[in-house]
C-alpha cells in the first residue's frame, strides 16, 4: 500500500510536525509513504527527521504532479491551509482518484470554512477541518479519528 | 508532451502576468472577463503539456485574434496567478477539443 502526503506552504507551524506524525502513523499501518512538497517544506521535514525514521521519500510537488497517474497511490493525505493548497489537493485528488483525507486548518475560522467548502464541493475526500496554527493537537486528534474510521471501513 | 511552465516563465519574456499572488476564484473571474472564448478543463488536465491546478471546472481563455491563451498558474506559497501566453494557431483546435462543456 502506498500513501502520499501532500504539503502546502511551510509557513503554517503545525504542518511540519503533523507531516512527520502522519508519516509515522501511516507507516505503522503498513503504508509506504511519500511526501510531495515544495523545496522549503521538504527541507523542514528533512531536518525534523534526519535519519528518516518516520518520513519516507520526498518528492517535488510540481515534478510529482507532472508524472502522477490514477491509482499510483492508495491514500492521499493533504494539508490545506491556503487557497493554493486547496487547489493542489483537489488536483491531486482528481488525478489519483483514490481515498483521500484533507487536513484543513487555519487560525481564522472563516478561512477554515472557505477551504473546507472548496474541498467538499470538488471531492469526496474525508475532511478534517479545524482552527489550528501553532498547536497541532486539534489536527492530530481529528486526523487519528478519521484515519481509524477509514481503516475500520476497509 | 510535457511542458514546464515554470521553466518557460524563467526563460521567456513573451508572456504577461495579469494577476499575481491571488486566489483561484479571482483568477477565474479575470480569465472570464478578459477572454473572447472560454473552454473548461478538469484539474490535472494538460494544456499545452502543462497540468492545470485548481478547482473544477478550470477556465482557459482563448484570444484567437491576439494569438494568446490565458491560464492559471499556482504555487504553494505564492497563490494563483493568471498568465497570458502566446498560442500557436495550430494548437487552438487541440485546446478546444479539451473542453468539458460547462456554460
Amino acid at each position: 500500500m502506498k500513501a502520499l502526503i501532500l504539503l502546502g506552504c511551510p509557513e503554517a507551524p503545525s504542518q511540519t510536525p503533523m507531516a512527520v506524525y502522519a508519516s509515522y502513523k501511516l507507516k505503522q499501518l503498513g503504508y509506504d509513504v511519500s511526501i510531495a512538497s515544495n523545496p522549503a517544506a521538504a527541507k523542514l521535514v528533512e531536518v525534523s527527521d534526519p535519519e528518516k525514521n518516520y518520513i519516507g521519500e520526498l518528492l517535488n510537488i510540481d515534478k510529482c504532479l507532472d508524472s502522477l497517474e490514477e491509482g499510483q497511490f492508495d491514500l492521499l493525505v493533504g494539508f490545506v491551509h491556503k487557497d493554493a493548497a486547496a487547489s493542489f489537493f483537489i488536483t491531486y485528488y482528481h488525478i489519483l482518484q483514490t481515498k483521500s483525507i484533507a487536513l484543513v486548518f487555519e487560525q481564522d475560522g472563516d478561512l477554515v470554512e472557505e477551504y473546507r467548502e472548496m474541498v467538499e464541493s470538488s471531492t469526496d475526500a474525508e475532511i478534517v477541518a479545524v482552527r489550528a496554527y501553532h498547536n497541532p493537537t486539534p489536527l492530530r486528534v481529528r486526523f487519528d479519528k478519521t484515519l481509524n474510521k477509514i481503516m475500520e471501513s476497509e | 508532451m510535457s511542458f514546464c511552465l515554470e521553466t518557460y516563465l524563467q526563460q521567456n519574456d513573451d508572456y504577461e502576468i495579469l494577476l499575481a499572488r491571488s486566489g483561484v476564484k479571482e483568477c477565474y473571474k479575470l480569465i472570464k472577463d478578459n477572454s473572447k472564448e472560454i473552454i473548461h478543463v478538469n484539474p490535472g488536465d494538460k494544456v499545452l503539456g502543462a497540468r492545470l491546478i485548481g478547482i473544477p471546472p478550470i477556465p482557459v481563455g482563448i484570444n484567437e485574434d491576439k494569438g494568446t491563451i490565458l491560464i492559471t498558474y499556482t504555487k504553494p506559497c505564492h497563490g494563483t496567478a493568471a498568465i497570458e501566453l502566446p498560442l500557436k494557431s495550430e494548437d487552438i483546435a487541440e485546446i478546444r477539443e479539451m473542453d468539458i462543456g460547462v456554460n
